[in-house]
């Protein structure tokens, strides 16, 4: 089995993964919601124009031609139905939530992926030091820290006490906006984007510090790392320059998985700081019962855990050569 | 047979007894593991005698009751020395002195600019205090005098609530709600004054040795002339709170709806008062000053015609007025809820918007913390070792299916997932510990199976095969001992991350309604607003959830030594 192979089959194991979920989706939702049109329909209406409406959304359909149409409308055509709360198709809401989502993720995975390694390298250089042990506590401590209690503490001390950095939205209100791009391009938006980013990365340096360290310490016992030193190297160097190349892999494909995971996971960071993403608009349709919303919300967070593993399994691929089949232990 | 049986059970203790035994010792020995075991025992113990911990009921209002004092002189108020921790209910003033007696039998001396507690034998809660040539005060049941500094029981009257008092040269009257008036004699004792009023008494107060008058409820007013009560001939309509006789000829009473009754020395007239609320207390400085009080810091002022509004800013419940030489004093208190409290003696933790007691929040929130902890780790791991085993030793077709199973469960982010299931049902403690148990034991179970998958494949395990164990047995009893230590790290890491889920969930209000968590009390911060300033609120049960994962954390990361001894000599 040769790389293409191997892709190719998580490939389908993905797609086969995702109609799964999809599946177990509708039933679960046909369970709690048995007759849509209850949640559709105004009271008062009779019995004929409530058989209209059931038609016109498909409803007097058999169970599995209805399954089918969901699986058409939601992977095939990008439809999620109408929001109950909105009363507009859920598709662009969602969109525009998650490149919220995104961009407060993204850059803060970023600043945690670069900040926690390059840590994770010094705790293994300094070891056996007060340094290292310190390092791990505060590695542990948080990764702990529940993120929404940091963050509530960050809104207090730097956004109220201090009064250092707006502690609500992407941007002060009211503002004027063509599009995404041109809402997050500004010295406003960074301003707002600092603190959550904080809570975020802080919350997310502790994994690859750690990890890094564990890979690291497996590193510094092979051969080449003599060599180095046996070159005169400075150990600065060895450290970060041989040593901390090769052991990034795990760390990288860590991020990937992170990234994915975030888009759905992080809930609370959004409604601390009254971030418009996509976690806290689920919130509010679990807590309005907007089905159909939540179940578009939870399609793509579900589908961006499956693609960001699928990523990185192709980064395992490409980043180390001597691994050609991953999970080849199993 | 017996014996047989005891052997069998004994080689069971032997085996598991060791399994157990050896996670022990390594947490012990690692001095981070160590601390997390102490403040993981901490914490347990909080949870198990949380009810004798906590100080009060999680959900009970604290209400606080405030005694205050102001100095009301001609168009100013101020306000005087610290506030009490309870309720003033009257005040007398002597010279530079005063004395404010209120609730639990406390009584307080205001001199010098302070104020000084003194010692009283009852608990009772005092309504009247009055300071002359004697000093007494009087409350429920009982009747106190003070004697250089020193107070001592004069009377006890069981079911007399004891609510005015008034003291003229050598005379002195007493009267109780329920119409018992008494007199004091020059001799220093009190002795019944017979009288065929029926009605709650309210206040009393006394011109000179022979004059004065009582009132009560339903307009009651009675004059006290020479040794006996009779009735004025006229009646007013509303309950009397309070009398004052400044002169034989000049006396003022207050009550209900703000009525306001003055005595010009043959009758009583109603006179207009500017407040249609309640008065509680009058006094007269002199034929040219007055005041009256009330609640919601009602204060009247008359200057010898009529009665004005004074605006003191102030909005307590004024409850008792005492007068000398030109001082005013008011005294007030009310219950009020005690919110947003920072820390204090009473609530160490200060108290929510609704005043309730943070700490006993806390302590009860362990409980719900562990449980949640207990209960979904336990599931995991049920869940979790036994597809891992059955993966690991059977291999094949039901390997592949099982990890299929696990890669779907992957592929499903846990706080979105719960969101779901809640939205579906309705939360409750068993959604959070179904939410974790169903997304928790993916984990386990890739573990636990590729520990197995090296286990099953060790002579021991082809030994036990060829002597004709069955797969349940080879499973059980040969290869779970080995994988117990695993097991345990994982049980760690589950607990650990359910606290976590538990008070995640919580916190975004979807958790187990009605029961108290850490999650729960930062859920009620945020909904208040107050979280952006009331530290104390959002502090403790925050740094308790860190504390329990952390805690859990460092015991997980010492156990791993034994199921990966590679680590031992990295660390």
């Amino acid at each position: 089995m040769n790389r293409k192979t191997y892709l190719l089959s998580r490939f389908l194991q993905l797609v086969a993964t995702f109609l799964i979920i999809l599946t177990m989706l509708f039933f679960l939702f046909r369970l709690a919601l048995p007759d849509p049109t209850t949640a559709l329909v105004v009271e008062g209406l009779s019995a004929e124009e409530q058989q209209l409406v059931r038609e016109k959304f498909g409803l007097h359909l058999p169970l599995w031609r209805q399954y089918f149409i969901y699986l058409r409308n939601s992977v095939f055509l990008g439809e999620f139905g109408t929001s109950f709360h909105y009363k507009a198709p859920v598709g662009p809401i969602i969109f525009e939530k998650f490149l919220n989502t995104m961009v407060l993720m993204v850059v803060a995975i970023l600043i945690s992926y670069t900040v926690g390694p390059a840590l994770g390298v010094l705790l293994t250089w300094k070891r056996g030091g007060k340094l290292e042990i310190g390092g791990i506590v505060a590695g542990l401590v948080f990764r702990s820290a529940p993120m929404f209690w940091t963050g509530m503490l960050a809104v207090m001390f730097f956004g109220v006490s201090l009064g250092w950095f707006p502690t609500s939205g992407m941007r002060t209100l009211p503002f004027d906006s063509t599009g995404f791009l041109d809402t997050v391009f500004t010295l406003d938006f960074l301003h707002h984007l600092f603190l959550p980013a904080l809570v975020v990365s802080i919350y997310y340096m502790g994994l690859p510090m750690l990890i890094m360290r564990n890979t690291m310490l497996e590193i510094m016992g092979e051969d080449f790392i003599e060599l180095c030193r046996a070159k005169g190297l400075k150990e600065r160097v060895v450290m970060y320059g041989h040593a901390a190349r090769n052991a990034l892999l795990p760390v990288v494909t860590q991020a990937a998985i992170t990234i994915g995971l975030a888009v759905g996971g992080q809930v609370v960071v959004e409604v601390v700081f009254s971030w418009p993403g996509l976690g806290r608009e689920m919130l509010q349709a679990v807590r309005t019962s907007d089905y159909p919303m939540a179940q578009g919300a939870f399609m793509l967070m579900a589908f961006m855990v499956l693609a960001m593993n699928f990523v990185a399994d192709a980064l395992y691929g490409v980043l180390d050569p001597r691994v050609s089949v991953p999970g080849e232990g199993r | 047979m017996k014996k047989t049986s005891d052997l069998r059970r004994s080689a069971f203790w032997k085996i598991y007894g060791k399994m157990f035994a050896e996670p022990f010792r390594v947490v012990v020995r690692d001095p981070l593991a160590l601390v997390g075991l102490f403040l993981l025992t901490f914490i347990v113990v909080v949870a198990l005698f949380a009810p004798w911990i906590a100080p009060y009921d999680p959900d009970e209002m604290h209400r606080k009751v405030e005694g205050v004092l102001y100095r009301l002189a001609d168009g100013e108020s101020r306000r005087l020395g610290a506030e009490r921790s309870f309720p003033l209910n009257a005040v007398t003033v002597r010279g530079d002195e005063a004395i404010a007696v209120g609730g639990e039998g406390r009584v307080a001396r205001y001199r010098n600019g302070g104020w000084v507690e003194e010692r009283t034998p009852t608990e009772a809660e005092l309504f009247a205090v009055v300071s002359g040539a004697r000093t007494f005060a009087a409350g429920d049941g009982v009747l106190l005098r003070e004697e250089e500094g020193e107070w001592r029981i004069d009377l006890e009257r069981e079911g007399t609530l004891f609510k005015g008092l008034a003291l003229a040269g050598d005379s002195g009257l007493a009267v109780g709600e329920d119409g018992t008036v008494l007199k004091l004699s020059p001799s220093g004792s009190w002795e019944d004054v017979p009288h065929k009023e029926r009605g709650k008494m309210a206040a009393v107060s006394l011109a000179n040795e022979n004059f004065g008058f009582v009132v009560g409820e339903r307009g009651m007013l009675l004059r006290f002339e020479n040794g006996s009560l009779r009735r004025e001939p006229v009646r007013a309509f509303r309950d009397l709170n309070d009398v004052h006789a400044y002169a034989p000829d000049f006396a003022f009473a207050v009550g209900a709806r703000g009525s306001i009754l003055r005595f010009d020395g043959t009758r009583w007239q109603e006179m207009f008062g500017p407040e249609t609320r309640d008065l509680r207390a009058v006094r007269i400085v002199n034929e040219k000053l007055a005041f009256a009080v009330g609640p919601f810091g009602v204060v009247l002022k008359y200057d010898g015609t009529s009665w004005t509004v004074v605006d003191t800013g102030y909005r307590r419940n004024f409850r008792g007025l005492g007068v000398a030489d030109g001082a005013v004093l008011a005294v007030g208190s009310d219950p009020f809820v005690n919110e947003l409290s920072p820390p204090t003696r009473e609530h160490l933790f200060g108290t929510t918007h609704l005043g309730r007691d943070i700490f006993t929040q806390t302590v009860y929130g362990s409980r719900t913390a562990l449980l949640v902890a207990i209960l979904a780790s336990l599931v995991v791991s049920v869940i979790g070792v036994n597809v891992g085993l059955v993966a690991g030793y059977f291999r094949g077709r039901t390997d592949d299916i099982l990890m299929r199973i696990v890669d779907i469960m992957y592929a499903l982010p846990f706080e979105p997932f719960a969101m779901i299931l809640v939205l579906i049902f309705n939360p409750s403690i068993w959604i959070v510990i179904l939410a974790v148990g169903l997304l928790t034991w993916r984990t386990n179970a890739r573990v636990v199976r590729s520990q197995v998958l090296s286990i099953a494949r060790r002579p021991f395990v082809k030994a036990a095969r060829a002597a004709g164990a069955s797969d349940f047995r080879i499973m059980f009893v040969h290869i779970a001992p080995n994988i117990l230590p695993l097991v345990f790290l994982q049980l760690a890491v589950a607990a650990g991350f359910a606290i976590t889920a538990e008070a995640t969930l919580s916190f975004l209000g979807l958790g187990p309604p009605r029961m108290h968590s850490w999650g729960t009390i930062l859920h009620a911060a945020r909904l208040s607003g107050a979280w952006r300033t009331a530290w104390w609120w959002i502090v403790p049960p925050g740094a308790l959830i860190m504390l329990t994962v952390v805690s859990i954390f460092f015991i997980a990361r010492a156990l791993e030594v034994l199921s990966n001894p590679r680590l031992k000599n990295e660390r």
